[in-house]
């Protein structure tokens, strides 16, 4: 009793593959998968399961597959492949999964006798304390012990999108795929066949169903067709390519796989992302068998029988020359058939349904071959140590007799695969006849044709399809089947046999992906949750990666009859894509490296560099962090030699980053005046103004400079990373609201290269660089700016500061900006002009209490929260925003308010983010919730007060100044005393300013 | 995954678009008038209906215009597309051609699968 080939097959070249699974070496065929290949090779136990680590073989021979999932090693480490799809080649290394050390011996096993700990909802229940066993026990226990294979490392994907506009899509290559295919030839219908498998024909290839079309051999029929379309002008066909999701508006997702049979060519794609919009979808996408619950239903051995029959003919292999074949349906009829016909007989035949059910044709069949056959019986549960050696059959009421064989097939049904109908949102309907979900009322303009439509009588196949599609207009196609066996299908509802209790180590599964038995259905119902999508959620019942294609319809069975409900009534849970796993990197598409998102630098970036610069990621800008003095300068001590040294002397900051948007037209004024708080009427042209934009509810959104040219003329600042928004947000008003008004605004951020040069020795180094302008305090005051030639350039500087100090913001074209930077530190040499990054610019405003907007606010924090009552334009009859400050939300005055604070013992340091309380101590135990007043925002040593400096956001904080309070640490229960003072801890009368 | 006919650049994916809520709130013209209600009545909320809503989008990466579409939001399905300004069609020449996926109940998931 063994695995035996057939020669007959005609699919399956007879060159020879040599492959590894598990480090053992292998020979398979030429268009062998990893399961044929093996079975081949009677090699049955291929997996452990998810939870109890339970042996596994190859259960199917497609997609459906739940056991035999493993992980291909030479392919970057692919995980969870399904090994009855995957094909080998010479050379392939494949490996199981879900298991240690070895598929033989595996210690996670023991979680089997452990089961009571794993039965339903054990997620829930098992793992809620005590405090800290989560992650230092739980954690890595389950992650060792479940779950799937490991993710691949180094993987830079390759593939690729395609789009596809099609009038119509004809999904499966099978034999009512080719019917409709053949109608369409020569149409002027646009139409694209897309087929799973690397053949077309589906049913007439994997199964001895059907004997003849036209006289012909199915195989001669299938070449025909193929030729036909081929030489059509209209029908395209994809082969290896699933279909896996149907979205609205008949938009369908394929994946293709571009390396079947063959190695991943490095410089090709190896999936391709087919994205297909259509007018009409036929689903010609067929069904899929589905399996009986017995008593250890999971040991390698047991299999579909269509399955099984599929293994004889696709791939030339019978996995056992005598099997036990178990049914409750007619379609198991072709397997006698076929065994019979290679000169094999199955050791027993047991069918649960009656003598006239079955038909005497059968029976007569039987007897006349001699197998033994037991009609009213069923398999009452299987043994064996780690693959099926024998099977027990209870044949009468009191008595089960025992079988030998390594093999045992079942059939408890056809499901049509209505997985893509569902998620297009067509209606479903139980079938009684069937005993199973078939499609009803399509949503979109959708067409199911064939088994996928309950439709099991391939006889009547042609019919169907000539009726159905009779509104596109095509010709009828006449075409004579021919079948083997039975065209009744006959089914007897079964789907769990009674099975006596053997050991603690039987089972009944109703999921073999997930582990979930028969028992935790019951146990969960019992629990209370009698409705199907909870049970599902409670069991994890069908939810593993095969989404219980074989077994999801028995679980809706098992449970109708505990509720004693008809199935139609317990419904079934939703089919969501996408239909079978598919790669991430199909998805993502192909590794663009620094191109998927682009970094952006400024003119000054390799300066940066050179000057030992270290970057920080501002959205997509390259900024720099801090400069290096040398190499093992640590951050702290850059960011204070920065900072003091502009203090003393002079800094510059290479600001070209920040957003800047220019503003004209002859409404520009009014414009301006409505998107901001500040009033601009009466500003002075060639005048500059700090200003704030806001959210209709009255929320601070982004801040910066106006200069004012004129009434018609503006350019504006925004943030590093709020310039896209704000230009968004004012073509929005001008299109939506306030259509009237003429105004055009555009984005001129990287047409300005920006540099802020501050520090009391500023003046001297602009006025030796720009010789030509007149820097004096009376001629060039704070918030002035001037444009003049430079360099054969326009240049803009405006006396501006964000540190506090003397400074002046310089705007050049980005083809001169290096040039110019080099020649201000040419003549800022004489003043010790020093670079300085962003941290040093946070911790310069820090100092001056200028607040920065994401650090202090956070989307809740109102202009007058931050105390800039001076900023807004009251007078102003409108503003976006303005109402909202007056709302009894934001007029209270215990919301939280910017201050600043120090720690009363000025060697402390206080954190950003921490709390601010009122206790000088948190209790060890928490039990009432401890009040909090706010949090720190910002905090920084300060090297020209040197100490702590920090600003905080908190409750009715303008009424707190001189108090004191403490903020929590990462150290310990003890918090920091604090003392509330102004934010502003330089200069607060603005004498180094404006100077 | 829907097209969107952009009434500027004609059909594009949606991709390039963005959705800016729902249309036709126009923003009050005399603010301070309005009590406290009213005025967070225009900033706060928004309908959610299940069926036909008219919404604003814009053509994001395209020629950045605004415009309104009626779309039914059970199905995604965009019935009609019309630039600012212009009258929005009437609800009731809709209410003829108006499904929800499945026959489902008007208010609800959408978890209907089987026909009762
Ligand atoms: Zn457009």
């Amino acid at each position: 009793m063994s695995a035996a080939d057939n020669k007959q097959s005609s699919y399956i070249s007879d060159k020879e593959v040599s492959f590894k699974f598990d480090g053992k070496k292998y020979v398979g065929y030429e268009g062998d998968t990893i399961a044929s290949a093996l079975l081949r090779n009677n090699v049955k136990l291929v997996a452990r399961s998810f939870k109890y680590h339970r042996p596994r073989g190859i259960y199917t021979c497609g997609i459906e597959e739940p056991n035999g999932i493993v992980q291909i090693l030479n392919e970057h480490n692919e995980p969870n492949t399904r090994a009855t799809v995957k094909k080998i080649y010479e050379g392939i290394r494949v490996s199981s999964q879900n298991r240690w050390p070895s598929l033989n011996i595996d210690i996670g096993s023991i979680n089997n006798l452990l089961s009571p700990m794993f039965s339903a909802g054990f997620y829930y229940k098992t793992f809620m304390g005590p405090k800290g066993f989560w992650k230092r026990i739980y954690e890595p226990v389950i992650r060792r012990t479940a779950g799937l294979g490991k993710p691949p490392k180094e993987f830079r994907s390759k593939s690729i999108h395609q789009n596809h506009n099609a009038d119509i899509v004809i999904v499966g290559g099978g034999l009512s795929g080719l019917i409709a295919a053949r109608k369409l030839i020569d149409t002027q219908y646009d139409v694209l066949i897309l087929e799973q498998d690397s053949f077309l024909g589906g049913v007439l290839r994997n199964l001895n169903k059907v004997k003849k079309i036209n006289n012909k051999k199915p195989i001669e029929w299938i070449k025909e067709t193929e030729k036909l379309i081929n030489a059509s002008k209209n029908i395209k066909i994809l082969k290896n390519s699933l279909v896996t999701s149907y979205n609205f508006t008949n938009h369908l997702i394929a994946l293709e796989d571009k390396c079947v049979g063959k190695k991943i060519d490095k410089n090709k794609p190896e999936l391709t992302l087919h994205k297909i919009r259509t007018t009409h979808t036929i689903l010609a996408n067929g069904h899929i068998e589905r399996f009986i619950s017995f008593r250890n239903n999971d040991l390698p051995g047991v299999m579909l029988a269509s399955s099984f029959e599929k293994y004889i003919y696709r791939y030339g292999v019978v996995p056992e020359t005598n099997p036990v074949i178990f049914t409750n349906n007619s379609s198991t009829g072709t397997l006698l058939k076929s065994l019979v016909d290679l000169g094999h007989k199955p050791a027993a035949y047991v069918d649960a349904r009656n003598k006239n059910k079955i038909g005497s044709k059968l029976l007569k069949y039987l007897e006349k071959n001699n197998i033994p056959f037991y009609i009213n019986s069923e398999v009452e549960g299987c043994d064996g140590n780690k693959k099926v050696k024998t099977i027990s059959i209870r044949i009468s009421r009191n008595k089960t007799i025992k079988v030998k064989s390594s093999m045992l097939c079942i059939s408890g049904g056809l499901n049509p695969d209505i997985h893509l109908f569902t998620q297009s949102k067509g209606l479903v309907k139980w079938d009684d006849k069937l005993l199973a979900f078939k499609p009803d009322v399509p949503f979109q303009n959708t067409i199911t044709l064939g088994s996928v439509s309950g439709n099991y009588n391939y006889e009547k196949t042609i019919e169907e399809i000539n009726n159905k599609l009779s509104f596109l207009k095509a010709k009828n196609i006449k075409l004579n089947i021919e079948l083997n066996g039975s065209n009744n299908f006959n089914i007897q509802e079964l789907w769990e046999t009674k099975h006596e209790k053997k050991s603690n180590w039987s089972k009944s599964f109703i999921d073999l992906h997930n582990d979930v038995t028969t028992k935790d259905l019951k146990q969960a119902v019992k629990e209370g949750f009698d409705r199907i999508e909870h049970l599902k959620r409670f069991t994890t019942n069908s939810m593993g990666t095969d989404q219980g294609k074989i077994s999801s319809i028995n679980s809706l069975g098992i449970v109708s009859k505990i509720l004693k409900k008809k199935i139609s009534e317990v419904g079934t849970t939703t089919y969501r894509p996408p239909y079978a796993p598919l790669s991430f990197s199909a998805i993502a598409g192909r590794n663009t490296y620094e191109f998927y998102d682009p970094e952006r630098k400024t003119p000054i970036h390799n300066w940066h560099i050179d000057n030992k610069a270290v970057f920080e990621d501002v959205g997509q800008w390259k900024r720099p962090w801090y400069f290096k003095k040398f190499e093992m300068e640590s951050m702290h001590l850059a960011v204070q030699r920065e900072s003091e040294q502009t203090r003393k002397t002079a800094g510059i900051l290479d600001g070209s980053t920040l957003g800047k948007i220019e503003i004209k037209g002859k409404d520009a004024l009014e414009f301006m005046n409505l998107m901001y708080t500040n009033a601009f009427t009466k500003m002075k042209p060639m005048t500059s103004r700090y200003a704030l934009m806001l959210g209709e509810d009255g929320m601070i959104k982004d801040d910066g400079i106006v200069c004012k040219f004129n009434d018609k003329h503006f350019i504006v600042t925004t943030t590093s990373g709020g310039a896209p928004k704000v230009l968004a947000d004012m073509e929005e008003y001008l299109q939506t609201e306030w259509p009237h008004l003429q105004v055009y605004v555009n984005s001129i951020t990287e047409q300005f290269s920006t540099f802020n040069i501050s520090g009391p020795k500023s003046r001297d180094i602009v006025s030796k660089v720009f010789t030509d302008v007149d820097f004096s305090n009376e001629n060039f005051p704070f918030m002035t700016f001037k444009v003049f030639d430079y360099m054969d350039t326009e240049v803009r500087v405006m006396r501006a500061s964000f540190t506090g100090e003397l400074g002046y913001e310089i705007y050049i074209t980005p083809n001169k900006a290096l040039e110019l930077w080099k020649k201000i530190f040419h003549f800022g040499k004489a003043y010790d002009l020093v670079p300085y990054g962003t941290e040093t610019m946070h911790l310069l405003r820090a100092e001056k209490g200028y607040v920065v907007i994401g650090q202090e606010t956070d989307g809740t924090v109102t202009p007058l929260d931050l105390n800039f009552n001076w900023m807004i334009g009251k007078k102003k009859k409108d503003f976006i925003g303005k109402r909202s400050l007056t709302r009894s939300d934001t007029s209270r005055d215990d919301r939280k308010q910017l201050v600043g604070i120090i720690p009363l013992d000025k060697s402390e340091f206080i954190e950003e983010g921490q709390h601010v309380v009122e206790c000088e101590r948190l209790p060890k135990r928490i039990t009432t919730p401890v009040e909090y007043l706010g949090h720190v925002s910002s905090s920084y040593h300060s090297p020209n007060l040197n100490h702590c400096i920090a600003m905080a956001m908190i409750k009715g904080g303008n009424k707190l100044m001189g108090s004191k309070l403490f903020v929590s640490s990462t150290y310990g229960t003890k918090n920091i005393p604090v003392e509330v003072v102004s934010p502003v801890f330089i200069d607060p009368e603005n004498k180094r300013l404006v100077s | 995954m829907i097209l969107i006919n952009c009434p500027y650049c004609g059909e594009r994916d949606q991709s390039e678009f963005s959705s800016g809520g729902e249309a036709h709130v126009a923003r009050p013209e005399n603010s301070d008038h309005l009590n406290d209600k009213d005025w967070g009545q225009y900033v706060f909320y928004r309908d959610n209906p299940k069926g036909i809503f008219y919404e604003r989008w814009v053509h994001t990466h395209g020629c950045r215009k605004w415009f309104n579409a009626v779309r039914n939001t059970s199905t995604d399905e965009i019935l009609k597309i019309y630039k600012l300004g212009e009258n929005p069609p009437s609800k009731e020449s809709f209410s003829n051609t108006l499904k929800t996926p499945s026959g489902e109940p008007k208010v609800g998931s959408g978890n209907f699968t089987v026909k009762k």
